[in-house]
C-alpha cells in the first residue's frame, strides 16, 4: 500500500542509488572484456606456468596466483593467532579503562592507512623477520621444504603473510569480538553454574563461536587477497615459483602495482593484468558473500 | 598445593596475556617508529617540508612534499562529496524501504563493491577514464577514491539512519511531514553525530589509500598543479614509490611523509571519539 | 455525519489478520475511548486512521474509513496528516530541537502561522492547552531531555495541538507517565473537545470513566460493544465488556 508521494519519493531516491549497481556492473564487464583477449590467446597455459616477458608474450600466472593464496593463508593463520587471544582478552579479562584503552587501540588500527604499515613492516618487521624468525627456522628445520632457502633479503612470501596478518588483526578482531559478544549471556551463566572455571567456560564459548570465527577468518582472508600496498613492499616481487616461503616472490596485487602501468605498450600485457585481477575479484567476491551470509545464519541460530 | 585444573587456569590467562600483547606491540612499536623517525625527517626540513618540491634521488637536501600535500587535499575535495551524497542517497534509499527489491539489490552491491580489491578499481578507472582522457588526472583518481570510499560510507551511514528509534518517524509523519521532509528535518539531523563520524572516517579512507591511485592520479612531483584534469600526486603515492626505491633521502621523505599522514589519521580518529562521547538524545 | 466512520474494515500484517470487521462511529466534539485488551488491535485502528499504517511494510486495508467527511483510503494521506494529531504511546519529542521548535516545527509544517509573531503566538497557545506552558515557560530553549517523562508527553500533546488539528489521536498516553501528570493531561483533554475530536486509546478502566463520552470495546481485531460512555459503564452487554470495566483483562 503506497500513495503517490511515496512512489515519487522512492523514484527520487533511484537515481543516485543505482548509480552502485551501475559501478557494479560497468566494472564486472570491464574486467570481463578485457580478460577475453589473454584467456583465447593462452587458454589454461596461463594458469600453468609462471612468467613475464612481455617481449616475447610470455606469460604464466602460477607463481603470482600460488603467491597470493599462500601469503593469504599466511596472513589469516597470523590474524587468528593474534585476534582470538585479544578478543578473549578484551571480552573476557579487561574492564573499565583498560578496555576502553585496548579497544580503542584495535580500531585505531583498523583504520590506519595501510601504507603506513607498509612502510613500518618493510623498514623494521621484514628484518626483524628474518633475523628472529627466518634464520632460525632455516638453520634448525633445512629439511622441512618451507624452510628449505636460506633468507637472503628478508622480503619473501613469509615476510608478506605475516605483515598482512599484522594488518588484518583489527578487522578479524573486530568480527570475532563482536561474534563473541552477542552470545547471549545465559549461556557463560550456565557454564559458571555448573561450576565450570573461566579457562573451561570461555572454552565452551570459543565452541559456540566456532562458525562465526571461521566466518571471520574467510572475510579476513578474502580482504588479505587483495592487500596491494603491503603486499608490493614485502613480498620480494620475483616470478619464479619456490616451495619455500623465505624465497621471494609475486602475488596478483604486487604483480599488477608493478607491471600493469606499462603493461598497455605490450599486446596482451595487460588482458592477462585483468584475468589475474579477475580471479581474484571472483574469489574475494564469493567468500565475502560466503563469508557474511554464514555469519548472519550464525547469529540468527545464537541469539534466542 | 595447586591441582592440575588450577594450573591450567594460570597458564592459560598467562598465555592470552601474553598473545594479546604481542598483539598490541606491534602498532604501539608501528605509531612510535613512525612518529620519531619521520618528525626527526620534517624537523630537519623544516617548513620546506610543506612547501619545497621532492628533492632528486642522490641529493643531500630533504626538500618537501607539497606536490603531494596538495594533490592529496585536492582529490580528498573532489572525492568526497561525491562519495557522501551517492552513499547517503543510498542509505536513505535502503533504510526508509528496507523491504524493497531495489533496496535489497542496492545492500548487496554494496557489500560486492566493498569487497572489490582497490587495485581492480585502480585497472578499471585506468581503462575507462584515463584511456579515454589520454591521460592521468586529479579527476580520475578523485573518481577511483570515491568507488572505493562508497561502500565504507554507505555502512557507515545506513547504520546510523537505522540506529534512530521508529518512534520519531512516526512523530515526523504524525505531523504531516513529507518523506523528505522526514529525512531532512528528523532522521539525519538526530543521527547527525554518527553521519559525521562516517563522513570524518571517509576521509581517513580517502586520503590513506594508495593502490587506487597507481594507474589513475599519475605522480605529478615537479610542481603544484590545482587542476582536476592534470596529472597530480599524492602523500601516499609517495611513500609507496620512494619506500620502493633505493635512495636514502627518498626513504627518510617516505619517513616524513608517513609521519604526517598517521597524524593526520590520528586527529580524525579522536575527532570521531570526540563526536561520539557527547551523544545525548 | 461523523468525524471518522468505519465500515468493516479488516487491516492485514503479514499474514495475519489484526483487525476483523470493525465498524464504529465516533461524533464530532466528543472524547470517543476505545479499550481493550493488549493485542485487541487498539494502536492498529488509531494508525489506520491517520494512515500511519502505512509505514509498515506488508500491511493491508480493507473496507471504507472516512475521517473528517474524506475517504482516508483515497485520500492524499500527507494532506489527511495535517487534519489529524497524535500522541503516542512513547513520549517522542524531537531529541534534537528546543522545546520551543518541537511546537514551532508542527505550526510551520502546517502553515498554521507564518512569521515570527504568529508562530510563538500559537506555541505559547498550544503548550499553554497542554499545561505546560507555567513550567517551561522560561526554558523554552531547552532541549526536551530535561523535561521529567510526564512533561514529555504534554509537549508531544503541545506538538500536535500546534497543527490546530480537527481530529486527535491519543494512544495510551498515560501509559509511561506518572499520576499527577496523567491526571494534568486528562484535564487537558476533557478541555479541548469544544475544538477538536478525541479519539483515545486506554486501558485503564477510570481514566476512560473520567474523560469518555463515548467507549467502544475492542476485544481480538473486532467490536463487541460500543455507544455513549454513561450507558455502557452502568449496564456492560457482554462479558468481555464487564470484566475489562472491573479491570480483570
Amino acid at each position: 500500500m503506497r500513495s503517490k508521494r511515496d512512489k515519487l519519493f522512492l523514484l527520487s531516491l533511484l537515481p543516485l542509488s543505482l548509480s552502485l549497481l551501475a559501478i557494479l556492473i560497468i566494472s564486472i564487464i570491464t574486467m570481463v572484456l578485457k580478460s577475453v583477449d589473454a584467456l583465447q590467446r593462452f587458454g589454461f597455459q596461463l594458469f600453468a606456468s609462471s612468467g613475464w616477458s612481455p617481449e616475447n608474450e610470455a606469460y604464466g600466472l602460477l607463481a603470482p596466483i600460488v603467491g597470493s593464496l599462500t601469503v593469504s593463508a599466511l596472513a589469516v593463520l597470523t590474524a587468528l593467532i593474534f585476534s582470538l587471544p585479544l578478543t578473549i582478552m578484551i571480552a573476557e579479562y579487561l574492564q573499565g579503562i583498560v578496555r576502553g584503552v585496548v579497544s580503542s587501540i584495535v580500531e585505531l588500527m583498523g583504520g590506519l592507512p595501510t601504507i603506513v604499515y607498509a612502510v613500518w613492516a618493510s623498514q623494521y618487521l621484514v628484518p626483524l623477520l628474518k633475523q628472529f624468525l627466518m634464520e632460525p627456522l632455516h638453520s634448525a628445520l633445512p629439511f622441512i621444504p618451507l624452510f628449505s632457502c636460506r633468507p637472503v633479503t628478508g622480503f619473501s612470501i613469509l615476510a608478506a603473510g605475516i605483515s598482512i596478518g599484522i594488518s588484518t588483526v583489527p578487522y578479524v578482531t573486530a568480527l570475532t569480538l563482536e561474534a563473541y559478544q552477542s552470545i547471549p549471556s545465559i549461556y557463560r551463566e550456565a557454564c559458571y553454574g555448573i561450576g565450570a572455571t573461566r579457562y573451561e567456560s570461555i572454552k565452551i564459548m570459543i565452541s559456540l563461536a566456532k562458525p562465526a570465527i571461521v566466518a571471520s577468518l574467510i572475510l579476513g582472508f578474502a580482504r588479505a587477497l587483495g592487500e596491494t600496498t603491503i603486499a608490493a613492499v614485502t613480498v620480494g616481487n620475483s616470478m619464479y615459483l619456490s616451495s619455500c616461503l623465505f624465497a621471494p616472490g609475486y602475488t596478483v596485487a604486487a604483480l599488477i602495482a608493478s607491471q600493469f602501468a606499462d603493461a598497455y605498450l605490450y599486446p596482451y600485457a595487460e588482458s592477462v593484468l585483468y584475468v589475474s585481477i579477475l580471479i581474484v575479484v571472483l574469489i574475494s567476491v564469493a567468500l565475502s558473500f560466503y563469508g557474511s551470509t554464514t555469519m548472519i545464519r550464525w547469529r540468527s541460530r545464537i541469539i534466542v | 598445593m595447586y591441582s592440575w585444573r588450577m594450573l591450567r587456569e594460570k597458564l592459560f590467562t598467562c598465555l592470552i596475556a601474553v598473545l594479546s600483547l604481542l598483539a598490541i606491540v606491534p602498532i604501539v612499536h608501528l605509531i612510535i617508529a613512525v612518529l620519531i623517525n619521520g618528525f626527526t625527517v620534517i624537523a630537519k626540513a623544516g617548513i620546506n617540508f610543506f612547501t619545497n618540491l621532492p628533492p632528486a634521488p642522490l641529493s643531500r637536501e630533504i626538500g618537501g612534499i607539497a606536490p603531494s600535500i596538495i594533490g592529496t587535499a585536492l582529490m580528498t575535495i573532489i572525492s568526497l562529496p561525491i562519495t557522501v551524497v551517492l552513499a547517503l542517497f543510498a542509505a536513505i534509499l535502503t533504510t526508509e524501504f528496507p523491504r524493497n527489491t531495489v533496496s535489497i539489490i542496492i545492500d548487496a552491491v554494496a557489500k560486492s563493491l566493498a569487497s572489490i580489491p582497490t587495485i581492480a578499481v585502480s585497472m578499471i578507472v585506468f581503462t575507462l577514464i584515463v584511456m579515454p582522457m589520454k591521460g592521468f588526472s586529479a579527476l580520475a583518481g578523485a573518481i577511483a577514491l570515491s568507488i572505493i570510499a562508497l561502500p565504507y560510507a554507505y555502512t557507515y551511514f545506513s547504520t546510523a539512519l537505522r540506529s534512530i528509534p521508529a518512534m520519531y518517524r512516526e512523530a515526523a509523519f504524525s505531523i504531516a511531514m513529507g518523506r523528505w521532509g522526514a529525512v531532512m528535518k528528523v532522521l539525519i539531523p538526530i543521527a547527525r553525530r554518527s553521519i559525521a563520524v562516517g563522513v570524518l572516517m571517509t576521509i581517513a579512507r580517502i586520503m590513506g589509500e594508495t593502490a587506487a591511485l597507481l594507474f589513475t592520479a599519475g605522480r605529478f612531483r615537479t610542481g603544484v598543479s590545482f587542476s582536476p584534469t592534470s596529472p597530480a600526486d599524492a602523500i601516499p603515492l609517495l611513500i609507496f614509490d620512494y619506500i620502493l626505491s633505493p635512495y636514502e633521502t627518498w626513504h627518510q621523505v617516505a619517513w616524513g611523509a608517513a609521519a604526517l599522514l598517521l597524524l593526520a589519521y590520528i586527529v580524525l580518529f579522536f575527532a570521531t571519539k570526540l563526536i561520539v562521547k557527547e551523544v545525548k538524545l | 455525519m461523523f468525524a471518522v466512520e468505519m465500515n468493516n474494515v479488516s487491516v492485514y500484517l503479514g499474514g495475519r489478520q489484526v483487525l476483523k470487521g470493525v465498524t464504529l462511529r465516533v461524533p464530532y466534539n466528543t472524547v470517543f475511548v476505545i479499550m481493550g485488551p493488549s493485542g485487541s488491535g487498539k494502536t492498529t485502528l488509531l494508525r489506520v486512521i491517520n494512515r500511519l499504517i502505512d509505514l509498515t511494510e506488508g500491511a493491508r486495508v480493507e473496507g471504507s474509513v472516512k475521517v473528517l467527511g474524506f475517504d482516508a483510503m483515497s485520500y492524499d494521506p500527507y494532506e489527511l496528516r495535517k487534519l489529524i494529531g497524535m500522541v503516542f504511546q512513547v513520549p517522542n519529542p524531537f531529541p534534537h530541537l528546543t522545546i520551543y521548535d518541537n511546537v514551532a516545527v508542527a505550526a510551520r509544517i502546517n502553515g498554521v502561522a507564518k512569521s515570527r509573531r504568529e508562530v510563538d503566538e500559537v506555541v505559547r497557545w498550544a503548550l499553554e492547552r497542554a499545561m505546560l506552558w507555567d513550567e517551561v515557560e522560561d526554558r523554552l530553549h531547552d532541549y526536551p531531555h530535561q523535561l521529567s517523562g510526564g512533561q514529555r508527553q504534554r509537549l508531544c500533546l503541545a506538538r500536535a495541538l500546534a497543527m490546530k488539528p480537527r481530529l486527535l489521536l491519543l494512544d495510551e498516553p498515560t501509559a509511561n507517565i506518572d499520576p499527577v501528570n496523567a491526571r494534568k493531561l486528562e484535564e487537558a483533554i476533557v478541555s479541548l473537545k469544544d475544538e477538536v475530536t478525541v479519539v483515545m486509546v486506554t486501558h485503564f478502566p477510570h481514566q476512560a470513566a473520567r474523560v469518555a463520552d463515548y467507549v467502544a470495546v475492542l476485544y481480538d481485531g473486532r467490536v463487541v460493544e460500543q455507544g455513549p460512555a454513561q450507558q455502557l459503564f452502568l449496564r456492560p452487554t457482554t462479558d468481555i465488556a464487564q470484566k475489562l470495566l472491573r479491570g480483570e483483562m
